[in-house]
C-alpha cells in the first residue's frame, strides 16, 4: 500500500502545493501544509469511497489543513500585508510569464476570504457548493467572494470589468 | 496601471498554472511520518510537532511580558538610590550573604559548563551583595526575581507541551537573559558603592 500511496502523491502533490501555495502565500507554509495534507490523506485513505475524484478529496484536506494552520497562527501578518515569498512569484518560467507574475501577484493582494475562493473557483475549477463545503462557509457567500475576488482583480490588473 | 496583456480576467487565471512544483522533496517526510504511525508511535508530521498544541494560557503571556518589564523597571528605582543610602545601609547590615539565597532556584538552565560557571558565580555575588541595597529595593529586586521565575517556569510548562518551537525557546533564552541583567545590575549598582567606600 506504501507504493500505492506513493504514486497517488506523486501524481497530485504539484496541484496540492499550487493550491496550499496560493492560499498561504508562503513557500515554507506550503510545504508544511502539502505534507500535512498527505499525511492526513493516507490516515484517512480508507474511508475515501470514491464518491468524489482523488484531487477534490485531497482539495478538501489541503483547505482544512490550510485553516487548522490559520488558526494556530492567527493574524499572518506578512500574508495580510500582501508580502510574498519569492516562490508564489516564481511559479511560471514559461512565455507569459511576466504577465503570469502579475495575476499571482494580483492574486497575493486578494483579501483573504476572497482569494481562498477565486483559489478554489477559478483556478482549480470547484463549483460554489464544493468551494463552501471546503472553507466552511454558505455558497451564496462563496458566489458573493468570489464576485468580488474578481472586480479586484480586474482592477489590478486593469482589465475592464465588462470584459472581467 | 499598465493596461494588461489579458483580453479578459478568465484568461489571466487560464495564465497560472494548476500545478506548482515543491521547492524541496516531501516524500521522506511524510513517508517517515506514516512509518511512526504504523508502527503504533505517533503518526504527528513534522509540521504538527513544530506548531503549538494548544493555545498558550493568557498567564504565560502575561508572566513574560512582566518579566521583560522587569530589569527596566527594578533598576530605574535602584539607580535612583544615592550611593550614601545604600552604603549606609550596607554598613548596618555587615554585607551578609542572606536575602535571595534563602529563594530556591529553579531555573531550567542551558547546561554549557561555561554558562553555568558563569551563572554561578553571579548569582553567589547577587546573594552576597542584595543585602546592601535598602530594603525596599531589595524586596522590589526579590519580587522582581520571582516575576522573571515565574515566566520561566510557565514557558517551560508550555515547552514541555511543545518543546520544537522556536518562539518559546527564545522567550526561555530571555527570561535566562533577564535573571543574568538582573544579577548584573545588583552586582555592578553595589560595586561602585563599595569601591568608593574602600576609598574613603
Amino acid at each position: 500500500m506504501g507504493e500505492e500511496f506513493e504514486a497517488i502523491y506523486r501524481a497530485h502533490v504539484d496541484q496540492v502545493y499550487g493550491l496550499c501555495l496560493r492560499m498561504t502565500g508562503q513557500s515554507a507554509l506550503a510545504e508544511d501544509c502539502t505534507q500535512e495534507c498527505f499525511i492526513a490523506a493516507w490516515r484517512a485513505l480508507p474511508t475515501f469511497a470514491g464518491r468524489s475524484r482523488m484531487s477534490t478529496w485531497l482539495h478538501r484536506i489541503a483547505v482544512n489543513t490550510v485553516l487548522t494552520l490559520r488558526r494556530r497562527r492567527p493574524g499572518d501578518a506578512l500574508r495580510e500585508a500582501g508580502v510574498l515569498d519569492e516562490a508564489v512569484l516564481q511559479v511560471d518560467g514559461g512565455a507569459e510569464a511576466s504577465g503570469t507574475l502579475d495575476v499571482e501577484a494580483a492574486l497575493a493582494r486578494l483579501p483573504q476570504g476572497a482569494r481562498d475562493v477565486l483559489v478554489l473557483v477559478g483556478i482549480y475549477g470547484h463549483s460554489h457548493e464544493e468551494s463552501a463545503a471546503m472553507l466552511g462557509i454558505a455558497a451564496g457567500t462563496s458566489k458573493a467572494q468570489l464576485h468580488r475576488a474578481r472586480r479586484l482583480m480586474a482592477q489590478q490588473l486593469g482589465i475592464a470589468m465588462e470584459a472581467a | 496601471m499598465n493596461p494588461s496583456r489579458f483580453e479578459s480576467l478568465d484568461a489571466a487565471l487560464a495564465s497560472l498554472p494548476r500545478d506548482v512544483r515543491p521547492g524541496r522533496e516531501l516524500w521522506p517526510d511524510i513517508e517517515r511520518a506514516i512509518e511512526r504511525g504504523s508502527d503504533g508511535a505517533s503518526a504527528r508530521s513534522p509540521q504538527v510537532l513544530r506548531e503549538p498544541q494548544a493555545q498558550w494560557p493568557m498567564a504565560l503571556a502575561a508572566s513574560v511580558l512582566l518579566a521583560s518589564l522587569v530589569g527596566a523597571l527594578c533598576w530605574s528605582v535602584a539607580r535612583e538610590r544615592t550611593t550614601a543610602e545604600l552604603l549606609a545601609h550596607g554598613t548596618r547590615s555587615g554585607g551578609a550573604a542572606v536575602g535571595a539565597s534563602s529563594v530556591p532556584v529553579n531555573f531550567q538552565l542551558p547546561q554549557d559548563a561555561e554558562y553555568v560557571a558563569a551563572r554561578a558565580a553571579l548569582e553567589r555575588t547577587f546573594n552576597e551583595r542584595l543585602e546592601l541595597l535598602a530594603p525596599a529595593t531589595r524586596e522590589r529586586v526579590r519580587a522582581d526575581l520571582a516575576t522573571i521565575r515565574k515566566a520561566n517556569a510557565d514557558i517551560g510548562a508550555a515547552l514541555a507541551q511543545d518543546p520544537a518551537s522556536p518562539l518559546l525557546w527564545q522567550l526561555m533564552r530571555n527570561t535566562w537573559q533577564q535573571e543574568i541583567n538582573l544579577y548584573s545590575s545588583v552586582a555592578q549598582t553595589t560595586q561602585s558603592m563599595l569601591t568608593r567606600s574602600s576609598r574613603s
